[in-house]
C-alpha cells in the first residue's frame, strides 16, 4: 500500500534542462559568485572568470545515501574500465522518499546500459544492495545512465495513465506483464491520484504483476 | 588485475565482513575464471535470493569483460 502514497508523476521527464536555465540566468543578474571567488575582480577578469566557471554546479550529495551510492558506482563503473563520468542528481522534490539518483554519462554509457538496460539493471540492484544495510533506513536508489531509465520511467508514466483511462472506460481490470519492483512502483506512482481506479500488485517474485481496478466513485 | 579488482569492490560493498572478501584468478582455455571467496555468513549477500545478487555481478563483470575484449567466468566458492 505505501507503494502508492507519493505521487511521482511524471515528474522523471526532468534532464536538468530547467537548472540549467535558471543558473544562466542567475549568472546574468550577476548574482552568485562561486564560493573562493574574489569578488573585487576587474571586470575584464570577471567575465573571463564567469566563462570559465561550470555552466551548471554539480550537485554534492546532503546525505550518507547518496554519498555510499555515489561512490560505490563510481569505483565500479572506473573498475569496469568504461569511459564515464558518474554524478549524483538532486533528489526530486517532488518525491516524498527521496530516491537516490546516480547518473553515468560519457563515451561508453551505451555499455553501461547494455542490452534492454540490463547492465543498467544490474548495477541499480549492485547499489541498492549496497547502501541499504540491514537496520538503517531503506531508501530507493534510480542508477541512470544517459536519460535511459528517466525515459523509460515517463513513457511507462504514459502508459499506465492510457491504460488507467481505458480501465475507468471499460470497467475491467488491466493486468501488467510481470515487471521488476521499480517498474511496478512507476506505474503505482503515474496512478496514485488517477480518478477512478486504484493499483496492486499480485503474484510472487519474477511473476509479481501490476493490476489496475476500476473502483466505483460517487461522482462529485 | 581490473576484473579481479571489479569483483572485489562489488563483493565488499556487499558483504559485512569486506576484509574476508579474496578473487582468486586462474585461466581455462584463454577464458579468465574468478572465484569469489567471502566469509562463511556473507554468502547469502553475493548470491541474494533466488541467485539475483549473483546473476547482477555476472551482468556486471561482462560488460566490463566485453570491453576489455576478454573472456570470464565468475565462481562463487563456498
Amino acid at each position: 500500500m505505501s507503494e502508492n502514497e507519493n505521487d511521482l508523476d511524471e515528474s522523471w521527464d526532468d534532464d536538468g534542462d530547467e537548472d540549467e536555465a535558471e543558473d544562466t540566468a542567475e549568472a546574468e543578474a550577476g548574482g552568485d559568485a562561486s564560493p573562493g571567488e574574489p569578488t573585487e575582480a576587474t571586470d575584464a577578469d570577471g567575465a573571463k572568470r564567469r566563462e570559465r566557471r561550470p555552466r551548471r554546479p554539480e550537485y554534492v550529495p546532503e546525505d550518507e545515501h547518496e554519498r555510499r551510492a555515489l561512490e560505490f558506482v563510481r569505483d565500479v563503473v572506473r573498475e569496469m574500465g568504461m569511459d564515464c563520468r558518474v554524478k549524483a542528481r538532486r533528489p526530486d522534490a517532488e518525491s516524498a522518499d527521496r530516491e537516490v539518483v546516480i547518473e553515468v554519462v560519457g563515451n561508453d554509457a551505451a555499455r553501461v546500459i547494455g542490452k534492454k538496460g540490463q547492465v543498467l539493471q544490474a548495477l541499480q540492484f549492485l547499489t541498492h544492495r549496497a547502501i541499504n544495510r540491514p537496520g538503517q533506513e531503506r531508501r530507493h536508489v534510480l542508477v541512470d545512465a544517459e536519460g535511459y531509465r528517466s525515459r523509460r520511467d515517463s513513457s511507462l508514466a504514459t502508459m499506465a495513465k492510457r491504460l488507467g483511462k481505458q480501465s475507468v472506460d471499460e470497467g475491467k481490470i488491466i493486468t501488467f506483464e510481470p515487471m521488476s519492483p521499480r517498474d511496478r512502483r512507476v506505474v503505482h506512482l503515474a496512478l496514485a491520484k488517477f480518478e477512478g481506479v486504484v493499483t496492486r500488485s499480485e503474484g510472487e517474485g519474477d511473476d509479481r504483476r501490476v493490476q489496475i481496478i476500476p473502483v466505483r466513485r460517487t461522482p462529485s | 588485475m581490473a576484473l579481479r579488482d571489479l569483483v572485489l569492490t562489488i563483493a565488499r560493498a556487499l558483504v559485512d565482513e569486506p576484509e574476508a572478501v579474496a578473487v582468486h584468478e586462474r585461466e581455462r582455455n584463454g577464458e579468465q575464471i574468478l572465484e569469489l571467496e567471502v566469509a562463511r555468513a556473507d554468502i547469502g549477500k553475493v548470491i541474494g535470493k533466488d541467485g539475483r545478487t549473483a546473476q547482477s555481478i555476472r551482468t556486471v563483470l561482462i560488460a566490463a569483460s566485453q570491453k576489455a575484449g576478454r573472456r570470464v567466468h565468475l565462481d562463487i566458492v563456498d
